[in-house]
C-alpha cells in the first residue's frame, strides 16, 4: 500500500554538491581518490570542517575508510548502501531527520570495473583486484542487467516501438552533455549513428547503455534549519521514495504495466507538493533507454508506449533535445548515458545545481522544482522531488 | 541415486545452486524441468523459494512441467560470458517463457534458432553442454486436430 505519510517533508535540505567530473577512461587513481576530492569539495563549498560532520554515507569506498582517509574524527552514524543513489539520500535524511546525526557526508564514486566495461582489465590494478568466477555464468539468462534488454524486445512487440524511439533518449542526452563540462561524452550524436552502432544486446546498442567512467559526486544532507546558515541555498527534500512488487524478479514481473515503477509514482505524486505539471525540470533515469521511455511514461507525461512520440511532439530543433513546453528539459547534465554511469548520483547532483542557480550554459532559468526518477523495473525504482527553499 | 551436494555444485558451476534450488539441479541431470509448486494450495512459483509466496505454506514440491508455453521475451545475445559451444558471432538467443501451467510462470533458457519471435508457441527439449543437459525451447510441432 502506499500513503501521504510523509513527516519529514521540507525538513531536511542538501545544502551543498560537488562533483570531480568523469572521465570515459581508465584514470590513474582510486575509487576513493575520485571520492575524496568530491567529499572535500563538498566540505569546502558548506564551510565545514572535519569536526562538523557526523554522519557518513557511501558505497566505495564503505564509510570506515572514508572516514580515515579524511579523518573526520567523530562519526555518530554511517550506512553503506547499495546502489542506485536514492538509497543514499533517502537513508542520510532519514539518520538527520531522526537524530542519528546532523550533518551527513554522502558521495558516490563512480569507476571503470570488469562488471561495467571488459577495458577496465587493461589497468592492472583494476584487473588484480577483480575476483573473477572459477567458472564464467550460463548465459541463459535475463537476470541481473540483461533484464532492461528483454523487456526492451517487450516493449518493442506490445507497442510497435522503433529503435528511433529509444535513440531519442540517447540524443537528449548527449545534446544536453555538450553544455555539461562534467560529461564523459559531449560530441553530437546523430541518429544515424546511434542505429548503426555496435549491438550488445538485441535489441538494445552500445548507445542504449550508460558509459562507464571514472569520477564521483559529493553531498551535504542537513537540517533546512542548519542548512539556512551555509553559504548556498537549501534545496528541500519533498520527498523520497522507493518501490518494489512482488514478482519482482527480472522474468517473472508482471509486465510493462506493472512493476517497481508504478509503485514509486503513485507513493511519490501521494507524498509530493507537486508533479509533472509543476516540476521545473525532469529526471527519467536512463542507465539504459527503455528505462526512461518507460519514466517518461509511467509519470503520465504520456500513455504507455508513447514515449518515442512524446519527444518527437516537444523535440526542440535548435537545441537538439526535448524541451518540455519549450522549457522544461530531461537529464539537462546529460544523464548516465552521456555525462557517465553514476548509479543517479550525477541526476541528483544536477537537480541540485539547477535549484541552487549554479547549472552554468544549462541552467533553467527561475527552477525551483525537480523531479527526479532512478532506477530501473525490478528492485531499484526509486522516486524524489526537490523545492528550492 | 540422488548426486551428492558437491557433485551437483560442482557440474553446476556456471548457475548459483542453494538450498532452496538444489532439487531442479538436480532435475536438469534427469531431464526434467522441476519448477516448485506449493503441495498446499497448488500455486507454482519460479525461481524457487523456501515458502509459497501465496499461502506460506512449506509444503513445497518439485514438480515436472510439459515445457510448453509461449514466448513472452527474447533477446540476441552479440556478447556474453564464456561458455562451451556459445560462439557470438551468430547473436545467441535466449527466451522467457510463459509455461502453460500457470499465467504468469515464467522459465527463461535458450531456443532453438530460427524464426522465433515473441507470441510463438515453444516445447521444451535438451542439449548437451560441458557433460550437462541444457533445457532448450524449440518453436512447438504443428499438432494435428
Amino acid at each position: 500500500m502506499t500513503s501521504d505519510r510523509n513527516p519529514m517533508k521540507n525538513a531536511i535540505a542538501f545544502a551543498g554538491a560537488t562533483t570531480t567530473g568523469f572521465e570515459r577512461r581508465n584514470t590513474t587513481r582510486s575509487q576513493a581518490s575520485w571520492a575524496a576530492e568530491a567529499c572535500i569539495d563538498a566540505m569546502r563549498q558548506c564551510d565545514l570542517g572535519p569536526k562538523d560532520v557526523d554522519g557518513l554515507c557511501g558505497s566505495w569506498p564503505p564509510a570506515n575508510e572514508l572516514q580515515a582517509i579524511l579523518g573526520l574524527p567523530e562519526i555518530t552514524w554511517f550506512e553503506n548502501p547499495p546502489v542506485p543513489f536514492i538509497n543514499h539520500v533517502s537513508a542520510a535524511a532519514a539518520a538527520v531527520f531522526a537524530g542519528l546525526c546532523e550533518v551527513a557526508l554522502v558521495w558516490h564514486a563512480a569507476y571503470r570495473q570488469p562488471w561495467n566495461t571488459a577495458g577496465s582489465l587493461k589497468d592492472p590494478f583494476r584487473a588484480a583486484a577483480e575476483n573473477f568466477p572459477a567458472v564464467a555464468p550460463s548465459p541463459d539468462t535475463v537476470m541481473h542487467a540483461v533484464g532492461y534488454t528483454a523487456w526492451a524486445s517487450r516493449y518493442m512487440h506490445e507497442f510497435g516501438a522503433t529503435k528511433e524511439d529509444f535513440g531519442l533518449i540517447a540524443i537528449n542526452d548527449r545534446s544536453n552533455a555538450a553544455r555539461n563540462p562534467a560529461a564523459a561524452l559531449t560530441h553530437p550524436l546523430t541518429m544515424q549513428e546511434y542505429l548503426e552502432a555496435r549491438m550488445i544486446r538485441w535489441p538494445l546498442c552500445l548507445f542504449d547503455m550508460d558509459v562507464a567512467v571514472d569520477g564521483a559526486d559529493a553531498f551535504i544532507v542537513t537540517t533546512a534549519e542548519r542548512a539556512r546558515d551555509m553559504p548556498l541555498p537549501p534545496v528541500l527534500i519533498n520527498a523520497a521514495v522507493h518501490g518494489m512488487v512482488a514478482n519482482n524478479e527480472e522474468d517473472q514481473i508482471d509486465g510493462l504495466a506493472h512493476h517497481g515503477q508504478h509503485i514509486v509514482v503513485d507513493s511519490l505524486k501521494a507524498k509530493s507538493d507537486f508533479w509533472i505539471d509543476g516540476a521545473d525540470v525532469f529526471f527519467p533515469y536512463d542507465g539504459f533507454s527503455i528505462i526512461a521511455l518507460a519514466w517518461i511514461e509511467n509519470v503520465g507525461y504520456c500513455g504507455a508506449g508513447e514515449a518515442g512520440e512524446f519527444m518527437r511532439q516537444y523535440w526542440d530543433a535548435e537545441s537538439n533535445s526535448v524541451r518540455l513546453n519549450g522549457k522544461v528539459p530531461f537529464n539537462p547534465h546529460g544523464g548516465s548515458l552521456s555525462e557517465g554511469a553514476t548509479q543517479g548520483s550525477g541526476h541528483v547532483r544536477e537537480a541540485i545545481h539547477q535549484l541552487q542557480g549554479l547549472a552554468g550554459d544549462r541552467q533553467v532559468p527561475g527552477a525551483r522544482t525537480a523531479l527526479l526518477t532512478p532506477g530501473g523495473f525490478f528492485f531499484n525504482a526509486q522516486g524524489l522531488t526537490l523545492i528550492r527553499d | 541415486m540422488a548426486e551428492a551436494d558437491e557433485e551437483l555444485l560442482e557440474r553446476f558451476a556456471s548457475h548459483s545452486v542453494d538450498r532452496d534450488n538444489a532439487a531442479h539441479f538436480r532435475g536438469r541431470l534427469n531431464r526434467q524441468l522441476l519448477i516448485n509448486r506449493c503441495g498446499d494450495c497448488g500455486r507454482w512459483h519460479h525461481p524457487p523459494k523456501p515458502v509459497c509466496p501465496g499461502c506460506w505454506s512449506t509444503a513445497i514440491e518439485p514438480s515436472e512441467v510439459d515445457g510448453t508455453g509461449e514466448v513472452h521475451l527474447l533477446i540476441r545475445l552479440h556478447q556474453g560470458p564464456p561458455a562451451p559451444g556459445v560462439d557470438y558471432s551468430t547473436p545467441y538467443p535466449v527466451v522467457t517463457v510463459e509455461l502453460d501451467e500457470q499465467q504468469g510462470l515464467c522459465f527463461t533458457a535458450t531456443v532453438e534458432e530460427g524464426d522465433i519471435a515473441i507470441g510463438q508457441r515453444v516445447e521444451l527439449d535438451w542439449i548437451e553442454r560441458a557433460g550437462v543437459p541444457v533445457p532448450i525451447f524449440r518453436l512447438a510441432r504443428e499438432v494435428s486436430l
